[in-house]
């Protein structure tokens, strides 16, 4: 198997720690949040890809997941709710030389965001997209979330919720995902690990990290039930170039907690940019002068 | 001999209407007339009815202005459906295909008798000289070519380019059609010699192109290099130009999924340090404003383009409309202040887009240009435009030593911070929507909150003094005055150039910049009127409350409102200026008694 690997500066002689990444600022979660483990271990990975802080683009939107970009030293946009996706390609095509990171959260990304992952999937720009999913509304103060599940209680589902989840796993591998990952903070190790795989794999990748709300969560989502639960795919030995198996499993979302590579696409589809940058190369020289561009108005019979 | 010539063409989807429109239009541009074409259609996709008005001049016209002095119709019902777009009076030449089987004198148009008719048959000439009904626009442009001396040789030049791969044959029989227009025009003579004067400019070289196109030239020119949005009518040929273009600046275009990533993506673009864009219509302006938000707190440049249609809602789409202002100036919730720019003629959308990138980087702030369908979709004649007169602004980077604990939005004299973008060493921080301090922390406090909005609202001062953004035209203490914008500034400039004509003593104030209210622009305007109108196409008379709320008019100060696609003709608005001079001199016999409007 391939991998190549656009992110990383072929021979980068400067070495970066952990460290180097982290702000000083002090994180408004609560004790316990999973999400402090998703932070440590997004900076674990960037120090072994080694770009510098300020060749990388942290987007998020809103919610608590989405304050992850000011913990950390790379340029973050906090952006609004729900349209972090949209907001990074921009970036991305804007500079195709920068890193581009995306926090988000399972409503951010699922629910009032959740029109625009099918079509980053679809349009294949070389960002990774770290989903923070815990089922619950926690900086509101424990709502409904898309991926609660059926029956649950929260303060707006006081009676039980009356519908479906959503399944993170399985949407994105249905839109044609070329990398999909999921991993907890329960396993710091392989977390890191699928960030820096998602990193460098050319093209969007999709890690879903189950992250638990020690607030308003359930116990049995909690990261002592993900340590007894989670399923090393790795160890289970499962191929993850297999497309039709990596759905299979997908479809166990809510019920099984695999952790690891659930897919990569062995053979990495082309990704817009690099088409972008064909065409521009292609289309260059055809250019008038910026100055001269009202002469195409010209009248002619 | 005529000095101005209206046409109005209407037929069906496939009768080569707006084609014998354009190859007249070229034809004139390329002899030097001022031309101005807008075109309707119906709703359907393909076929329906279509129509074109063509306005030929030897001097500048800035607006399609109201009855035709020669209508063309393929067929009755179909130029019936246009209605007030394409009215006949009694003075109009009417030209109409034979086979229509109507009589001269029993035109279908209620109550009106136009003095000269000829029946012509359009398509039998076309079938006979060209061998195919097809060329109905050709025998269309040889009749006007005969009676008003226009396009003679570019169009039987066009003819022969644009044929030329059909081969001789088809040439051939194009431009046998094209002489049987004018052979028939000369068998079959006008009352009066209605030929069109040489245009002034003899034959100077013009340009020819619609709104759209020319405010997504301007972009390149300013140096845009992102485009994101979501086709829209009546904005989606900004898109389509810059797609075709772009690239070969090193840009992008990126089709949205939705008017939200559209803008979204424009943000994302401004972030990374690059001018962008995005364009759109009311629909999509209504979904835009959220980010709109964002960029205004998190100080992003960018432009947005709002090429306006009827509304509220899907209102009208293919039809211009002035009534997006209010949501323009106050889009987005929280207190904030986004500039507002319209442009009047397609000439000025090149201007008005270029200052627009200029506002935003300079300000780093969105800045919403507010076209309209009209000047978005007419065609138009501009005089060559001189680039080397623009200055092209960039926003303020960092410098070193400012790089060292760099403030993003450092509270500065100006209230403009120096920005970074990711790629520059030393100049990270934190962007968001969230309230921030100076390095772009997160913050809570009033009293931050309070200095923030002080900043954003003091950097935009020294635009209310922009005085190039106004123009003011006519006589500097004339006791009359109008404020008109956009598209329908056209026709208050044909007014004052009708109420000039007779001696009457009228100005004209137009605004290019609509938001912030520049106040003392128009308190000095006002200060010599006694009678004011606003001229404005809406229902509300949207700029009128917008000054209102902003300044002290005089309490005869009116507005002159209409409904989008209902036009407002120059002769309207002299017949108003009429009535204000009356007033103002009955005011001056029966002082002090009030005078109601």
């Amino acid at each position: 198997m391939t991998t190549l690997d656009t992110s990383a500066k072929p021979f980068s002689l400067t070495k970066f720690v952990p460290g180097d990444f982290k702000s000083d600022l002090k994180p408004i979660w609560c004790p316990g949040c999973g999400d402090f483990g998703v932070v440590t271990a997004i900076t674990r990975a960037l120090a072994n890809i080694a770009r510098p802080p300020h060749e990388i683009a942290f987007v998020s939107g809103i919610g608590c997941s989405s304050r992850i970009p000011g913990y950390t030293t790379a340029y973050g946009f906090n952006t609004v709710h729900g349209r972090s996706l949209p907001i990074a390609q921009g970036i991305k095509l804007a500079n195709p030389e920068l890193l581009v990171l995306v926090a988000s959260g399972d409503g951010d990304g699922f629910s009032i965001g959740g029109g625009h992952v099918a079509h980053a999937v679809r349009r294949n720009i070389d960002i990774t997209y770290i989903v923070m999913d815990n089922q619950i509304y926690g900086l509101t103060k424990g709502q409904l979330s898309p991926t609660s599940s059926r029956g649950r209680k929260t303060v707006t589902s006081s009676f039980g919720s009356l519908e479906d989840p959503v399944n993170p796993l399985l949407y994105v591998m249905g839109y044609g995902a070329s990398f999909v990952a999921q991993g907890t903070p329960a396993d710091m190790n392989g977390l890191a690990k699928i960030i820096e795989e998602g990193i460098r794999f050319p093209g969007f990748a999709f890690i879903n990290v189950q992250s638990p709300c020690v607030t308003y969560g359930m116990e049995d989502q909690q990261l002592k039930a993900h340590k007894t639960n989670m399923k090393s795919l790795e160890a289970m030995g499962h191929d993850a170039s297999d497309r039709a198996k990596a759905t299979e499993l997908a479809r166990a979302y809510g019920t099984e907690l695999y952790t690891g590579v659930l897919y990569r696409n062995p053979n990495p589809p082309t990704t817009y940019g690099q088409g972008v940058t064909e065409r521009q190369e292609a289309f260059k020289k055809s250019a008038v002068p910026r100055h001269e561009i009202l002469n195409r108005f010209k009248p002619t019979n | 001999m005529s000095e101005d010539l209206i046409i109005g063409i209407a037929g069906s989807g496939g009768d080569g209407v707006i084609s014998a429109g354009e190859s007249l239009l070229t034809a004139a541009a390329l002899e030097g007339y001022h031309c101005v074409m807008t075109k309707s259609f119906g709703s359907q996709i393909r076929g329906g009815e279509a129509s074109c008005r063509l306005r030929l001049a030897t001097q500048p016209v800035l607006n399609p202005n109201g009855p035709l002095d020669v209508a063309v119709a393929l067929n009755w019902d179909d130029f019936k459906r246009f209605g007030a777009e394409l009215p006949v009076e009694a003075a109009t030449i009417v030209i109409y295909e034979s086979n229509t089987g109507v009589a001269a004198d029993k035109l279908p148009l209620p109550g009106v008798k136009p003095a000269v008719v000829f029946s012509v048959p359009i398509t039998a000439m076309a079938a006979e000289h060209a061998g195919t009904d097809k060329a109905k626009n050709i025998v269309i442009a040889g009749l006007i070519a005969g009676w008003f001396g226009i396009g003679r040789e570019s169009v039987v030049a066009g003819i022969r380019k644009k044929f030329a791969k059909k081969g001789a044959e088809v040439v051939e029989g194009n431009v046998r059609a094209f002489q049987a227009g004018l052979d028939f025009a000369t068998a079959n003579p006008l009352p009066q010699d209605r030929k069109l004067s040489t245009p002034q400019s003899g034959g100077q070289a013009k340009l020819l192109t619609d709104g759209n196109d020319m405010c997504a030239a301007a972009a390149i020119f300013a140096g845009c290099t992102f485009f994101g949005g979501y086709p829209i009518t009546p904005s989606t040929e900004i898109m389509q130009f810059l797609d075709r273009e772009i690239w070969k600046y090193g840009g992008t275009v990126l089709q949205a999924e939705d008017e939200i990533a559209g803008i979204g993506a424009v943000v994302g673009a401004s972030f990374a340090g690059k001018k962008a864009m995005t364009a759109t219509s009311g629909p999509g302006m209504s979904l835009k404003t959220e980010i709109l938000g964002l960029a205004s707190l998190a100080e992003l440049p960018l432009v947005c383009v709002n090429v306006q249609r009827g509304g509220p809602s899907t209102g009208m789409p293919t039809k211009a409309e002035q009534s997006d202002l209010f949501q323009a100036a106050f889009s987005a919730h929280g207190d904030c202040l986004r500039p507002v720019l319209a442009p009047t003629c397609v000439a000025d959308i090149f201007e008005v887009t270029v200052e627009a990138f200029n506002l935003a980087e300079y300000y780093q702030t969105p800045v919403i240009v507010l076209s309209d369908q009209e000047i978005a979709q007419r065609k138009e004649t501009v005089d060559p435009i001189d680039t080397s007169k623009f200055q092209i602004i960039e926003r303020r980077h960092p410098s070193g030593p400012e790089l060292t604990n760099y403030a993003r939005f450092k509270l500065t004299e100006s209230g403009i911070s120096p920005i970074s973008h990711p790629g520059m060493v030393g100049g990270n921080y934190l962007c968001a929507g969230i309230e921030h301090n100076e390095q772009g922390r997160p913050t809570a406090s009033g009293e931050m909150h309070a200095r923030m909005n002080e900043k954003r609202f003091n950097k935009f001062n020294p635009l209310k003094n922009r005085r190039d953004l106004f123009t003011v035209e006519g006589d500097s203490d004339a006791p009359i005055g109008m404020v008109s914008w956009g598209s329908v500034a056209g026709v208050a400039r044909e007014a004052l150039r009708l109420a000039q004509a007779e001696g009457l003593q009228v100005k004209l104030l137009v605004p290019r910049l609509l938001y912030p209210v520049a106040e003392t622009v128009y308190q000095d305007f006002f200060a010599s009127v006694q009678r004011g109108l606003f001229i404005e196409q809406s229902y509300q008379a949207q700029l009128y409350r917008i000054v209102r709320m902003n300044v002290d008019l005089p309490t005869q100060v009116k507005a002159f409102a209409k409904s989008g696609s209902n036009p407002i003709l120059p002769s309207e608005v002299l017949k108003r200026l009429r009535e204000m001079v009356v007033s103002i001199q009955g005011n001056q016999q029966h002082q002090p008694e009030a005078v109601q409007d």
